[in-house]
């Protein structure tokens, strides 16, 4: 036994020594490779830059130029151009300042898919617009797929991820800011209390692309301590700016909520197969299958058109707004039925005269402001 | 923009402020502060568009013409007076009678020239127009009947009968007061107090509005990448560039120092206006580089130059530096031709050494090793047991292990906060130089660590010398003394004349061609070609980056190409500096299977035994004829 062992043991010793010179050699190899590849690199630059122009770097050309669709695809961040300065220009073709752009859905099947674009009204030049501004907000789903509630069951879905969420922080901060409860709350805050609005006016400044003045309130108040008179001013300075920043643009999507997953609805149910199918005939020019491929990709869709005031109502919408977590004084602008009436008098192919409805109560004062 | 002083003064303001975390986020509160006031109030929109306009959504794709239509308009660009139109109304560019139907009617082209009503604090209104700033561009190169032909590689930028002037401008917005007034932060709502005292009611002006108007002229409109961006529209253009027969300017422009400053984030560089427009006037008179009238002509660019925004101190001939050194297409020049030979001094040097290195790892790879000269281990053995002998035979003394690490560390900061100048256009490059605190900080680092680098060279000299004198007055094997110039070759790190057949040979055993490997002094000719490599180094480096950083002296002594040629010398020597340490001396002192993790030399200043007899055998033998011991053969036969 022990003879056997002491033959055993060199031959472990052997072993271990070959592993050992093995992963030496083969070091030494990787080394050689990573060695030569670098000074190639190393050479190479130099003598490309050298022999041959280097082209404007994309800090300086990756700009858009043009408003093409592509770019309602891209964040504002996937733009070298665009995030390597403060302020950069607007597309050529535009005056206006374009410092914040649509927020791009990567969960929307109907625009991922390649059918629709993410501005998919385009008929009807009277209110396409104004059904496109929609887009921003709402899922497809909401007017086009089928559903039996009324009011509609929904739930907000996360840009960036897709899943559900709870109503956008923009909504819940004027919404506790102009509560009875928050109200009190803040008015005797405590250090919670200024974390919490801090926490919202940040959430609220993130879902809607960095809007600066959102970015700069929050910061702000964080800034400042919860017991001075500084903060009060910044909380009555939230109540004026939020509602400002009601434009749609949350991070967040609201759309049908599928009961038996509790998810959000994000695609017409069983559409897939009919999609694809769809496509690649589009794409080979075959038409012929096109019309039944069209009718099982919209299958469940909702068959009678949906008017503003659906909606847009006092009481008895198909939206439930307050359920969707927006606050009361936003409830109160989406349901004046006199805007929606006139939108559909509009679509009804009757123009309407400005000034009237929109023209603000109290004229603008001319003067300077009053600051804190 | 005030002298030379007051910029570079102003250059450091914007460095510190970028280093100081608090201040920033005070002077981003304060400034918030003036956009969260409810200056609402001023805003201009009577008609309430903004109640439509305000949604980024209000937008369409029009498929046949492939665009987007945005009728999207930023509200927050007239609640914060964020620009000198945040106070227009919505029809003063577009007319009445076309927008106050909803559906809008077909709108016309906005002329950037008709007369508009701007609203004034207690309701005064005054007529405007831009139609002077039309004449300037059709008396400047830029005229209208140009502008409106240009041809885009990609197709037209601009939708049929907009403005020209789109190619340029957007919406104007109001830079940051602080950039001109540093104070204004701190100061807060303080600083309109008084103002308001009499005009809030009385003689009432907007004295926060004037103010971010006065402050955003006095600086350029916009920063100088931002404006780099706007001249590359169509400068760097394809299209445009063939058909007016433009060289790439905007491309050789960011291969200069201005232009790598501007793509670092940098504000106070130059811009393509600083240069290309006379100083007194305005963008819009800019004129090509055939008119004499030009500032870019050639008989006036060393006015531009010396301008007293930029090198008012300078030697007329400061010009002849290149601010658009672009040597690709400048073949055939002095400055191409030393690039060029920069390269081939880089091949020349880093290649042997890269030869070496290879070949030492692969001599591992196929497991090929020297079974070492028994003679000399027991020489080596023998010196060890001399109470001397330890110390004797530590290759690296301790003042040159300190002298050392104090050069890595001045490697590497000069690494670290010069490589984003000549990577400018790398992403990593702007994080690296933010991370600094702003390129005006990164530079400061740069300059004084390469300071330091050349006082501990001096410092080394003062080091070597006293060795060098010892050497000098040995006696000559011919008689008298070696004297200092034959002396040289004798120091310990210098390649003698006679040593480099044992380079051949340590080559030719690594190759296979000879069985035994060469044998050394105290260094190897390997590790006395580094070292020649840091000396002649950091002397080319050190004078160059004397001569750029104190360019605007050295004009006075030189031409300006002798600063495009210090440029192309700094950054080849940096270059090869930087491969040949990152490369090859990290692998041969880090990663290589004989020292990894890390050589010890450096540290303890000891050497491994077998190293000793194997490749510095003449040392030992040096060590041990000092210390009285005797010869390898005998110590073997002992």
């Amino acid at each position: 036994m022990a003879r056997r062992r002491r033959l055993v043991m060199p031959s472990l010793r052997t072993i271990w020594r070959s592993i050992v010179s093995l992963a030496k050699r083969a070091y030494a190899a990787a080394l050689i490779v990573l060695v030569l590849w670098l000074s190639f690199l190393a050479i190479r630059y130099l003598v490309v830059t050298l022999m041959f122009p280097t082209p404007t770097p994309a800090q300086i050309t990756g700009i858009p130029k043009r408003l093409t669709e592509a770019m309602l695809e891209s964040r504002l961040t996937e733009w070298p151009g665009v995030v390597s300065t403060d302020r950069p220009r607007a597309p050529l073709a535009r005056y206006h300042r374009l410092d914040q752009w649509i927020q791009p859905d990567r969960f929307d099947s109907c625009t991922q898919s390649g059918c629709h674009s993410p501005l998919p009204h385009a008929r009807r030049k009277e209110v396409r617009a104004f059904l496109n501004m929609h887009a921003t907000a709402l899922h497809c789903a909401i007017c086009h797929l089928k559903a039996e509630q009324q009011p509609l069951l929904t739930v907000w879905y996360d840009l960036g991820t897709g899943g559900a969420r709870s109503a956008p922080d923009v909504l819940a901060a004027y919404g506790w800011l102009t509560s009875d409860i928050g109200r009190q709350e803040l008015a005797d805050p405590t250090p919670e209390t200024q974390q919490r609005l801090v926490e919202l006016l940040r959430g609220a400044a993130r879902q809607s692309g960095d809007v600066p003045a959102l970015t700069q309130l929050a910061e702000h108040v964080a800034a400042v301590h919860y017991s001075s008179p500084a903060f009060q001013q910044l909380v009555e300075t939230a109540r004026v700016t939020l509602p400002r920043h009601f434009r749609g643009e949350y991070g967040a999507k609201l759309t049908l909520l599928d009961t038996s997953s509790q998810q959000p609805v994000l695609e017409s149910p069983g559409a897939e197969p009919a999609i694809r199918a769809y496509l690649r005939e589009s794409a080979s020019g075959d038409v012929a299958g096109r019309p039944e491929l069209w009718a099982a990709i919209h299958a469940n869709h909702r068959p009678q058109k949906l008017h503003c005031t659906d909606c847009h109502t006092a009481a008895g919408g198909l939206l439930d707004f307050a359920a969707a977590g927006y606050p009361a004084a936003r409830l109160e602008e989406l349901s004046r039925p006199g805007v929606f009436t006139m939108i559909e008098h509009i679509a009804g192919g009757q123009p309407f005269q400005l000034p009237g409805f929109v023209r603000p109560e109290e004229p603008q004062q001319s003067q300077p402001a009053p600051r804190p | 923009m005030g002298n030379g002083q007051e910029r570079h003064g102003k250059n450091e303001r914007l460095g510190w402020r970028a280093t100081l975390t608090a201040v920033r986020a005070a002077a981003l509160i304060l400034a918030g502060l003036a956009t969260l006031t409810p200056a609402a109030s001023l805003a201009a929109d009577p008609d309430n568009c903004l109640f439509c306009h305000e949604f980024r959504g209000l937008s369409r794709y029009d498929r046949e013409a492939g665009g987007v239509h945005v009728y999207f308009v930023d509200p927050d660009y007239f609640h914060d007076l964020a620009g000198p139109h945040a106070r227009l109304d919505c029809t003063a560019c577009h007319p009445r009678e076309e927008v106050a139907v909803v559906p809008h009617f077909p709108v016309s082209r906005v002329n950037c020239t008709q007369v508009c009503h701007l609203s004034e604090p207690g309701r005064q209104e005054r007529r405007f127009s831009h139609s002077n700033v039309a004449a300037m561009l059709d008396a400047s190169v830029h005229t209208r009947e140009m502008l409106s032909q240009i041809q885009f590689a990609g197709g037209p930028l601009l939708e049929p009968q907009q403005s020209v002037c789109l190619y340029c401008h957007d919406e104007p917005v109001f830079r940051d007061p602080a950039n001109v007034f540093p104070a204004l932060p701190a100061l807060g709502s303080r600083a309109f107090d008084r103002c308001d005292v009499c005009h809030r009611a009385q003689i009432p002006v907007d004295a926060e509005y004037y103010l971010r108007h006065v402050a955003s002229r006095l600086q350029p409109a916009r920063p100088p990448l931002a404006q780099t961006q706007v001249c590359a529209v169509c400068h760097s253009d394809p299209e445009v560039r063939r058909t007016h027969d433009l060289t790439d300017a905007v491309a050789s422009f960011l291969r200069s120092f201005h232009g790598k400053a501007a793509l670092l984030g940098d504000h106070s560089t130059a811009n393509c206006l600083d240069c290309h427009v006379a100083a007194g006037e305005n963008a819009h008179l800019m004129l090509g580089r055939a008119d004499p009238r030009s500032s870019v002509n050639p008989a006036n660019v060393a006015s531009a130059c010396r301008s007293t925004a930029c090198h008012p101190g300078a030697d007329p001939q400061l010009a002849a530096a290149s601010v658009h050194l672009d040597l690709p297409t400048a073949r055939g020049t002095l400055e191409f031709l030393i690039a060029a030979a920069f390269i081939l001094l880089t091949i020349g040097t880093f290649g042997p050494s890269l030869l070496l290195c290879v070949l030492e790892l692969f001599q591992i790879v196929i497991g090929r090793h020297h079974e070492g000269r028994r003679e000399a281990q027991a020489l080596v053995g023998a010196v060890l047991a001399h109470p001397a002998g330890r110390r004797r035979l530590v290759r690296i003394t301790v003042s040159q292990r300190y002298q050392h690490w104090i050069l890595v560390l001045l490697f590497v900061t000069l690494a670290i906060t010069g490589f984003p100048m000549k990577f400018a256009d790398r992403t990593w490059a702007r994080s690296l130089v933010d991370s600094l605190g702003g390129l005006h900080v990164t530079r400061t680092i740069h300059h004084w660590a390469g300071v330091a680098l050349m006082l501990g060279f001096l410092a080394h000299l003062v080091y070597a010398f006293p060795a060098l004198l010892r050497i000098a007055r040995r006696p000559a094997p011919g008689g008298g003394r070696v004297g200092l110039l034959r002396g040289v070759w004798q120091l310990p790190m210098v390649i003698a004349p006679w040593e480099l057949p044992k380079a051949i040979q340590q080559l030719a055993y690594l190759v296979g061609l000879r069985r035994e490997p060469p044998t050394f002094g105290r260094f190897s000719v390997k590790e006395k070609f580094e070292y020649i490599g840091v000396f002649w180094g950091t002397t080319l480096l050190g004078v160059t980056g004397l001569l750029l950083w104190g360019q605007q002296f050295f004009s006075h002594y030189f031409s300006g190409r002798v600063l495009n040629i210090a440029l192309i010398a700094h950054t080849y020597e940096a270059f090869l500096a930087i491969i040949h340490v990152g490369i090859l001396h990290i692998v041969n002192v880090v990663f290589s299977p004989h020292v990894f993790p890390l050589s010890m030399a450096t540290i303890t200043g000891a050497t491994p035994v077998t190293e000793l007899a194997d490749a510095h055998s003449e040392f030992v033998q040096d060590v041990a004829r000092d210390l009285g011991i005797r010869g390898p053969e005998d110590v073997s036969r002992g």
